[in-house]
């Protein structure tokens, strides 16, 4: 039985991370309400970081970060060493969250607004021109907003489909 | 004694991920995209282009249902400026048909030859960067379909960027508002040069470098001679331009593709060869071209060599002739 619920969380993450990868380059390349999308890497990483064993979290935020790196122009690892930031963050946060929005919002929003700050601030260190952005506080905001939208419908979605039962255990593999 | 601080697990597994990033990014960086990075990516993207060919299929009639019920707020305001607009460009077509007439008599008393139409491959875009600082988008026709590293890519409006890299299938495109990206252009009303510089989601930044040459809202700028081919529309001018400390003129303007709903576009059979010189645009000013009349040294063949020199106009870095150095790009 725990070997089964090991599999399968394994292939929810890997599914959920070409997923969420997939929509961020397809669905939001004509829906930009205000010219921008939500980041929705980064919000399937918060959602299934706060769920499963801390090694795995960060390996999960890693193996995304690296996939949304191969499908860009941004230098290999910015976007991994961004995502396995996020999911430690949350790793070491998560036990004091409950599965209340008006406490997940927040949580969600601080973690995008970081996530996307550090993205940027790195990618200028590392000559991507990021801050050269004109509307680099837009960029970091809106889509942070877009995640907090989103969060009720990611969290508890990818909370089910990770098999998540037991609250007071969740990261029992 | 000294000894290391323990660390738990989880943070020893972070660290060693963070040192794994910064090596890859150094790496990376070093390579410049090539080597091993340029080969996992175009690996990467062939394996997710049936993918997103089919999500971006199956998304359409979302997002064309969607755009749809947003245009329908701003129809009636659109209408009313079309109008005005079609007025204005019925004006503008009978002039323009007594200036081609002027300008094919005076071509034929030169013994010019009229410019050369580019053949042009037509592709629709595929997916969009992966965050909001990724001005670039995935069109799905790459090598295959002959498109190359560096030609132009437009749609109705005018230009909106250049091929950054190809795959067999696909292409990414570098829009033109990329912070990264510089375009000389010409003032179609006087003919002036400057250099517009992207700026992300925020206007473009036009700098020009005759102070005496008014430069008003609602001017167009075309490409000059430089990366991409001359006479494409690129913007249009938001504001009159101000000067700036008496050294040049500064303004902002907005491309004239419509680069946040773009679909279809066209890319143009066109590369620079003669300029692997180094990229017009990266100077800062822009350049004058001057054929050279020197042949090519016997045995030499001249495929692939320049033809023309480059020199920056005014001061600052770039300053002087450039050769014919493989720098560019």
């Amino acid at each position: 039985m725990n070997a089964i619920l090991k599999y399968r969380r394994a292939a929810v993450v890997v599914v959920s991370i070409i997923l969420a990868v997939v929509l961020q380059t397809t669905l939001f390349l004509r829906l930009r309400p205000f010219d921008a999308a939500p980041a929705l890497v980064m919000l399937v990483v918060i959602a299934f970081a706060r769920h499963l064993p801390a090694e795995f979290a960060l390996f999960g935020g890693f193996s995304a970060g690296l996939l949304e790196d191969l499908l860009s122009q941004s230098a290999l690892g910015l976007w991994a060493l961004t995502l396995t930031t996020v999911a430690y963050f949350v790793v070491r946060i998560r036990d004091r969250l409950e599965d209340d929005f008006s406490l997940l919002a927040p949580f969600v929003f601080g973690l995008s607004v970081g996530g996307i700050t550090l993205f940027a601030v790195l990618g200028t260190i590392f000559g991507e021109k990021t801050l050269a952005d004109a509307g680099f506080l837009r960029n970091i905001l809106v889509p942070s907003l877009y995640n907090v939208a989103l969060t009720g419908l990611v969290l508890p979605l990818l909370t089910w489909a990770l098999g998540v039962r037991d609250k007071q255990n969740p990261y029992q593999v | 004694m000294w000894r290391p601080t323990s660390v738990d697990r989880p943070t020893g597994v972070f660290i060693g991920l963070i040192v794994v990033s910064l090596v890859l990014i150094t790496v990376d960086l070093r390579a410049s995209g090539a080597g091993i990075g340029g080969t996992l990516r175009e690996g990467v993207q062939d394996v997710f282009t049936p993918v997103q060919r089919v999500v971006s299929a199956g998304t359409r009639p979302v997002a064309d249902f969607l755009e749809d019920l947003s245009d329908i707020f701003s129809l009636r305001g659109e209408n009313r400026r079309l109008r005005d607009e079609v007025i204005e460009l019925e004006r503008q077509l009978v002039e323009g048909e007594s200036l081609l007439t002027r300008v094919g008599e005076l071509e034929a008393i030169l013994g010019l030859e009229p410019p050369a139409e580019l053949d042009s491959i037509v592709a629709q875009v595929l997916a969009v960067g992966v965050s909001e600082f990724d001005h670039s988008r995935v069109i799905d026709r790459g090598r295959s379909a002959g498109i190359t590293v560096d030609m132009p890519v437009i749609d109705e409006g005018g230009l909106v960027g250049r091929v950054i890299s190809v795959t067999d299938e696909v292409s990414r495109v570098q829009l033109i508002t990329d912070p990264s990206v510089r375009v000389a252009v010409r003032v179609d009303r006087t003919g002036e040069t400057g250099v517009l510089t992207g700026r992300g989601s925020a206007p473009m930044v036009l700098e020009m470098f005759n102070t005496d040459a008014a430069v008003v809202e609602g001017d167009t700028l075309s490409s000059a001679d430089g990366r991409f081919p001359a006479g494409i529309t690129v913007a249009r001018v938001l504001e009159p331009a101000r000067s700036e400390v008496g050294f040049s003129l500064r303004t902002t303007a907005e491309p004239t593709a419509q680069l946040t709903r773009i679909d279809f576009v066209r890319v143009l059979v066109f590369t620079r060869d003669e300029a692997g010189i180094q990229d017009l645009e990266d100077l800062g000013r822009p350049p004058i071209i001057i054929p050279s009349d020197d042949p090519p040294a016997e045995g030499e063949s001249d495929e692939g060599l320049p033809t023309e020199t480059t020199i920056p106009t005014g001061e600052g870095e770039g300053e002087g002739v450039t050769g014919t150095g493989e720098e560019g790009g």
